[in-house]
């Protein structure tokens, strides 16, 4: 094998995946310490900022440690696409990767499943019915992607829509969890979502206590299930809680 | 509208914040703590009965915000104002557009609302100034008057079952050009009497589009004596239009002299500042801010400065306590 690859011309490097895999294992037993320091319940830092694109109607800018994500939102404006007269109005989203958003260099194209889980997600929380014939357009770019992408995608999507004054019933907070064997682990890194056993996300309107999206992947237990829910309900209340502090702080801000 | 971003030093950050502060102290103090943002409960008194109007929606009983916003009451209506919205048409407000396509009989503007409005071929006077039926020829003919990207002044003349209808049934309406448009938030352009001006000292037009665009550019002058000649080339215009190839003399006619020039960018630079500084556009304040620039000797481009920014802010502090006073 090593032969091999040191025969083959520099440009080609074997992925490290399989090789990774064999040695992770034994890191995620019983007293393993996230890659990061964080406590297994514990999220990492969320920022949050408003406005960060002038063209648009409404952006946001989120940090979750290293993911860095900026949304803007525009319209609601005439839908482009020639289509049938429509009481409701229309969400459309995108979610693209830069090129320079993971380690390795990347194709930076856009991302077909997250941008239908975001839209599934947002699409319980905006009162479709206040812009009949148009659309909102909700573009969704990920600078730096280190695990999680999707929830702080949605988070941040929801602040921006907030942002550009489109109605909504209410801001909506997502987290995820992974599950190794007997641990929960909240807002998982790359790192670990590529070891993980299952995962599942949670997308909900805290203030009604309604659950918009769910999703679930992998081996779960019913308890386990349970419990992954229960922490990420908390989690969103909590997210929200920053997040409206942002909102209103821009708020504020602008009534001066 | 988001915070005022200009780089500051300290001592111009401190007069900044004076100055704003002197403002707020001027304007109401009823709406100060009245900020809402999504999902906010808004207290109401359910005994009165409440109207819950645009932004809120009902939660278990309770009145609850679905905008980032203020709250305004009116009697029992209770509704939120948002904070950065799309311009809301009224019938009768003067708004400039732009053309983003040609279509039958009708003109599609982007007018920075929901949908795009409508201007018909037949609600606006034609270039040859005849009132006659709108033929065939005339709407092979409709690139010649308007094209795609064109900039448009016109008048909101209602909803139609089929969107916003424009009207352009007058001189002062029609194609914008040899100017600057400028956007700024439609909250910043009040309804006024009178929304076309003529700032004959610099030889330009200001049109202040109740949707927040606003148009700068030299002065035309309405060209009611100008009709006859054209009648008699009516034929001409209609039917031999030559686009391509503008004559010397045409090239001549369009030569905006350096001077003009530069009253359109300082006229410019003076929206801009309004419009960072979040303060509301009226003739008199862009006069005020030109005359100040001018007097000061500072160069056009260092008019949108941060240094500028501030003078602008303490002179309207200034302004508005002095207003306060004489009443």
């Amino acid at each position: 094998m090593a032969g091999k690859s040191g025969a083959t011309p520099a440009t080609y490097s074997p992925s490290l995946t399989t090789s990774d895999k064999k040695k992770k294992p034994p890191l995620f037993n019983e007293d393993w310490v996230r890659p990061d320091g964080r406590a297994f319940q514990q999220c990492r830092p969320a920022f949050f900022r408003t406005g960060a694109v002038n063209a648009a109607s409404g952006s946001a800018y989120a940090e979750f440690g290293n993911t860095k994500v900026i949304v803007s939102v525009f319209g609601p404006r005439e839908s482009k696409k020639a289509m049938m007269y429509s009481d409701i109005g229309r969400l459309n989203c995108n979610v693209s990767f830069t090129t320079f958003a993971t380690p390795v260099r990347g194709q930076g194209s856009d991302h077909k499943e997250y941008s239908a889980m975001l839209h599934k997600a947002l699409e319980g929380a905006i009162i479709l019915e206040t812009f009949p014939k148009t659309t909102v357009d909700v573009f969704a770019l990920v600078l730096e992607s280190s695990g999680s992408e999707l929830p702080v995608i949605i988070s941040c999507a929801s602040l921006a829509l907030a942002d550009a004054g489109i109605m909504m019933y209410d801001l909506v907070a997502s987290v995820s969890v992974s599950c190794f064997s007997k641990n929960l682990v909240i807002d998982p890194i790359s790192e670990e979502e590529n070891n993980q056993d299952g995962s599942l996300m949670i997308t909900c309107m805290p203030s009604r206590y309604e659950i918009t999206q769910l999703t679930v992947t992998g081996e779960w237990s019913t308890p386990k299930i349970n419990e992954g829910m229960q922490l990420c309900l908390d989690a969103c209340g909590k997210l929200a809680k920053i997040m409206r502090s942002c909102l209103k702080e821009a708020a504020s801000d602008s009534q001066e | 509208m988001r915070e005022i971003q200009l780089p500051l030093s300290q001592t111009q950050k401190v007069r900044l914040q004076k100055a704003l502060e002197t403002l707020e102290s001027l304007s109401r103090k009823v709406n100060s703590d009245a900020s809402v943002i999504v999902a906010d409960s808004i207290h109401v008194n359910h005994e009165d009965g409440v109207l819950k109007g645009h932004g809120t929606a009902d939660l278990n009983g309770e009145v609850v915000a679905t905008l980032c916003g203020v709250v305004e009451r009116v009697n029992k209506l209770v509704y939120v104002r948002a904070l950065r919205a799309k311009y809301k048409p009224e019938v009768g407000d003067i708004v400039i557009g732009r053309v983003v396509e040609v279509a039958q009989k009708r003109w599609r503007l982007y007018i920075n609302y929901n949908q795009d409005a409508v201007l018909m071929l037949s609600s606006m006077n034609m270039p040859d100034g005849v009132q006659r039926r709108r033929t065939a020829l005339d709407e092979l003919n409709m690139r010649r008057i308007f094209e795609e990207k064109d900039v448009v002044c016109a008048e909101v003349r209602g909803f139609q079952y089929d969107g916003l209808h424009l009207q352009a049934r007058s001189r002062k309406y029609g194609k914008l050009n040899r100017g600057q448009l400028l956007t700024v938030p439609p909250y910043l352009v009040k309804r006024q009497k009178q929304h076309f001006h003529h700032l004959e000292e610099f030889g330009i037009d200001l049109i202040l589009g109740c949707n927040g665009f606003v148009w700068v550019g030299e002065h035309v002058e309405a060209k009611d004596d100008m009709i006859e000649d054209e009648v008699s080339q009516s034929d001409h215009q209609v039917l031999l239009p030559n686009k391509n190839s503008v004559s010397l003399e045409e090239q001549e006619k369009n030569y905006t002299i350096l001077e003009t020039r530069k009253y359109i960018c300082r006229a410019a630079n003076a929206v801009r500042v309004l419009s960072t500084l979040g303060f509301n556009i009226t003739l008199e304040i862009i006069k005020g801010i030109i005359d100040l620039s001018l007097s000061m000797n500072i160069d056009i481009h260092d008019m949108l400065g941060s240094e500028f920014g501030v003078l602008v802010a303490e002179k309207e502090a200034e302004r508005r306590s002095s207003n306060k006073k004489k009443r």
